[in-house]
Formats: structure tokens, sequence, C-alpha cells
């Protein structure tokens, strides 16, 4: 395969000046509301060891670029942002400070394994709040989530909520064994009702508990899953009591209508072991984001506390948010020689006053008048009569 | 009301979906004279239909530019695209099978399979525990095992007319076909009502 001098590997994009403005814009309100609600930004390093974070991070292993480093250990570019906090929350640095608040707007990497289209580089910012397994930290970065779309003044937007520990226990109360059940969930995660469907009805003889499984998929409000709620199960109860406070919380914050609560809601992601949800907006075809709680996955770095997060994609942010009308104003100083000391002062005198201004030697563009026209203001200082 | 954008496939199956709709009590215009039309509007529901080939109605609906979807089971099989499979139509009924010329015997070494479905085709051999070469065809590929390109042929099978006309039997069948409402995922949640809604009706 001959390579043509553009071309970029699968999946790689150039970003034009419009998007970096965008993002630029976006990355700054983010920031600014996670550290509002004190968070601290993190930054790790582009790679790590496949055998730690690789294995790890609950991207699929043939999504993960992998290289050799000098003394042949095998890398990862981070293919997710969650692991490689959880590495450095586990770290003896940020132990003592429990519950830790960190926040980030990192690139992260994942091989596209259809259509050359789609982005294998792309940027998430989001949070993780480690060392609190209280529901008052999973209320927290839902409201944050929020708060950042609606400071990115991203319309009707909607989120489901779902619970995987919850979710389990309900099957398991069906008496299914685990491999049976995670074919199911595995069905629920896909959504696909088909198929799910069919499952049930060769899986399970009683007609009472078939439908009642079916209709599990349909739950939409949290009163909905009270019929699934064993009263005689602690467990069950006092998961479904966190769900309800939880509720409340966002219930007086405003949230009361934008909130779906899908008792079949789950992820592929089998780290997570509560509350799960997912955010979606008008303008993406594509969820904007998703979080949850995670404390299975501290475990693995042989911290035993909880944790919780999300994590927004901002190329989908961008496409889901409005398209406003930038100041593009932008002044051409063209000078010459002679007027080269007066043009530095006039642009500079321009640029206190907070004005965009580009300098440039008038003999050095070739085409002026083509050039000119990419300008709202054009101040010649070349000789030349302002035209 | 937001308008709901659902895409069709053209052709027969189209002719099938939309009767369904008609029969849950959409209220959709009677016909659909210039077939040539890219988009249909049905105003007195707020739909709007997009027709495109079968095979491209889980693209469209995967990217949202349609929020739901008619699909053969078939095509989903093979692109495997992120979209919600929400109900079974049971409407174009048919099963993909391998088919060849009687009494063959597939090549030991790399027998040769034609087929419009390589992904299913490759997944079928694989699981067999099967070496094959999938060679990828549009269409007639019935053609196939009658001029020597391939020995088996996967493809879908409805009567098995087409099979018998060309002189061809089926060895193994693969899967059942019907077609199905999908969603995306992204407009599921924001107009989940409405497509429940749908979804409810069509069951009946």
């Amino acid at each position: 395969m001959t390579i043509q001098m553009f071309e970029k590997p699968l999946g790689m994009r150039d970003d034009f000046p419009s998007i970096v403005k965008r993002k630029s814009k976006l990355s700054k309100v983010g920031i600014k509301i996670m550290e509002q609600f004190g968070y601290e930004m993190l930054q790790t390093p582009s790679l790590e060891y496949y055998e730690t974070i690789g294995k790890i991070s609950a991207i699929a292993d043939n999504q993960l670029f992998k290289l050799l480093d000098n003394q042949g250990q095998t890398l990862v570019l981070r293919p997710d942002m969650t692991s490689p906090i959880a590495r450095v929350a586990a770290s003896k640095l940020l132990k003592e400070k429990m519950p830790v608040r960190l926040g980030y707007y990192s690139n992260v990497f994942r091989a596209q394994l259809r259509e050359g289209g789609r982005p294998a580089e792309f940027e998430q910012m989001g949070v993780e709040l480690i060392g609190d397994e209280s529901l008052y930290a999973d209320a927290e970065v839902i409201l944050l989530a929020t708060e950042i779309l609606r400071g990115l003044n991203v319309g009707s937007g909607r989120i489901v909520i779902g619970h995987t520990q919850l979710l389990q226990q309900v099957l398991r109360g069906y008496g299914l064994d685990d491999a049976l059940a995670e074919k199911l969930r595995a069905e629920m995660v896909a959504k696909n009702k088909v198929a799910y469907e069919n499952m049930v009805d060769n899986l399970v003889d009683d007609t009472a508990a078939k439908n009642s499984l079916k209709l599990i998929m349909n739950t939409t409000r949290l009163e909905d899953w009270e019929q699934w709620i064993d009263q005689t199960d602690t467990v069950q109860q006092s998961l479904y009591e966190d769900m309800r406070k939880l509720k409340t919380l966002l219930d007086r914050n405003g949230l009361a209508d934008f909130v779906t609560y899908d008792l079949s809601f789950t992820s592929h992601m089998t780290y997570y072991t509560g509350m799960v949800f997912e955010i979606y907006g008008e303008g993406s075809g594509f969820p904007l984001g998703n979080g949850g709680r995670y404390d299975g996955l501290m475990k693995q770095f042989g911290l035993h506390v909880g944790a919780t997060g999300f994590g927004l994609r901002v190329d989908r942010l961008l496409e889901a948010m409005p398209a406003e009308q930038e100041n593009t104003e932008q002044t051409l100083i063209l000078f010459n020689e002679e007027n080269e000391e007066n043009a530095h002062i006039e642009a500079n005198k321009l640029r206190k006053a907070g004005e965009r201004v580009t300098l440039q030697f008038a003999s050095a563009v070739k085409a002026q008048e083509e050039f000119s026209s990419l300008f709202s203001k054009v101040i010649r200082m070349d000789g030349e009569e302002n035209g | 009301m937001d308008k709901l954008t659902i895409a069709m496939p053209k052709g027969r199956i189209f002719e099938e979906a939309y009767e369904l709709l008609v029969k849950a009590g959409f209220d959709l215009p009677e016909e659909l004279d210039d077939s040539r039309k890219l988009i249909v509007e049905a105003p007195n529901e707020g739909f709007r239909f997009i027709l495109s080939k079968p095979m491209d109605v889980p693209v469209y609906v995967e990217h949202g530019v349609a929020d739901i979807g008619i699909a053969g089971k078939d095509v989903l099989l093979e692109q495997a695209r992120d979209v919600h499979e929400l109900l079974d139509l049971e409407i174009s009924r048919c099963y993909i099978a391998t088919a060849g010329l009687p009494d063959t015997k597939m090549d030991e070494m790399t027998p040769r399979i034609a087929t419009k479905y390589p992904d299913i085709a490759s997944q079928f051999f694989r699981s067999r525990g099967e070496q094959v070469e999938i060679i990828e065809l549009n269409g007639s590929i019935e053609l196939a095992p009658m001029i020597g390109l391939a020995e088996r042929i996967v493809d879908i099978v409805s009567t098995g007319k087409t099979l018998k006309e060309n002189g061809l039997v089926e060895y193994d069948k693969i899967t059942d076909i019907t077609s199905r409402l999908i969603a995306n995922p992204v407009s599921y949640r924001l107009k989940q009502k409405r497509i429940d809604e749908i979804v409810e009706r069509l069951r009946k």
C-alpha cells in the first residue's frame, strides 16, 4: 500500500481552527464548572502498561493501540481515563485524602473496527469521586454532568439511570443462574428486545415469571421498579431505598422531567457495581456520555473504597451544542519597510483594545486582494490607499 | 409534535411494512404513487419516511438521521450496527442457508464460498471450525457454483424456487430471518413514549 503524503492513520483527524476554537471554549466552560464543584484537574500519561491499565480498562482488547517500549514491555495508548485515575488515586499520594475529587479533560485512543470515518482519538472530560460510597456522591456526579450540559447550552437532554447490582439481584430472584442472567443482561445492554424476549421464552417455563421478566425492559419511572423488588430481601430493599433518595435529590434540583429510570438499563462495562447512567442530547445520534458507580475497579488497584464518576465525549458535545454567532472580527494591517515601526505600534494599540490584529509584510503576500478579503477590516500602511 | 423520521427499505418489504402500519391504525397517505420519491411525508401522524436501499436502513438509524427504521435481520446480522431492536414484525420471512450443486462435497483445503453476506458466512464456517475463502458478490449469487467460482453459496432462501431453477440444493440452514423495527439509541430515549406506543400498536 502506498501512502499519500496528506494521509493520516486510520481514525486520526486534523482539527481545523473553527473546531479548535469551539473546543477550547467547551473545555473552559467544562473545567470551570468541575472546579466550582471542588474537583481538581489531573493529567495522566498517554502511554500506560498493557498489563495494568490495558487489561483493567473496560475497552475491548482489539480496540487498544499497542506498542512495545525499548525494554520489550507492551504499552497501550490510554483507552480511557477512569482506570488511570483509579491508579493515581490508589497510589500513596492521595490515599490519605479520601474522599478525593478529580477531574480530567484528555484525549483517549480506541482503534476503530469498522468504517474509517469514526475517530480513533477523541477527547473526554469528566470526573471521578473516589472514597465515598454514599448515594450523595452518585447524586453529585449526575448533577455536575447536567450542570456542564447546561453551561454548554445543550438542549433537550435526557438521562437514563439504572442500577447494575439491583438488576443482578432481581434476575437472581427468578432463580436464573449467573451464566443465564449474564446472557439476558447482554441483550439488555444492546436493548435488543426481540432477542431478549425470545431468550426469556426459551429459558423460563413459568408464565407469570416470563411476563414479568419481559416487562423489565419497559420500565421508565422509579415507581415502576417497585413490583420487582422483593419486600423480604433486605439488600434489594436498601438498594431501592437508595435510588428513591437519589431521585428525591435529583428532583429537588430540577431534573424531575429529564430522567428516565430504566431497571433494565445497564452497561457493557463490567466494572460498574451500582447506579449507572447515560446522557443524551438532541443534535447527536450518539450518547453524549455515561457514568456510574464502580467500586469493583478500585479493588483491582488494592484499594477497598467506593468510587463514582462520569465521562463526556467532547466530539459529541460539539454536535449537540448550538452553533453560535462567533465574533470573527479580524483586522489586517499591511505594512512596508518604511512604516514597519508605526505598524507595530498601531497593532499593539488595537490588540490592547481587544481587537484581533494580523500584522503582515505587504510584499510577502502574492495575492493581496484574495488575502485581504479574509479580514473584516484592512488598514494599509504600505503606502497604498485604503480600498 | 416532533417529527418522527422512519427509514424504510424500498421494494417488496416497503409495501408489507406500510400495510402493517396502516393495519395498526396509523393515518398514512393512501397511495405513494411516485415511487421515485426518496422522502414521503405523513403529516397526520407527524411521520417522515425515508426510502432507502434495505442495506442502508441501519446506517441511517445508527447515525440518528432516522429515529426508527425497518430492517431485515439479515442486514442487522451482517452489519452489527449500534441500534436497538425493538420488535419482530414477522414480515418478509425467510432464512439464510448454504447451498450448492447436488451431491457435491466441499474441497477439503479451502472451499470457496460466494455470498452477499461475508460476515455471516465467515462466522458460520468459523463456528464449525472450517477454513473457507469468502468471495463477496453483489447479486445473482446462484451463478457462482454453476460456473465454478465457488462450491457453496450463502444466501437468503424464501421459497427455494430460485435455487431449484438454477439446479442448486440447500445444505445447511444458518438462521431464520424476519424484518425488525429498529431504533437509534438516542432517539429512543428522547422520544421513548412515542416509539413505545408505535411498538405496542404494531405488536397487536
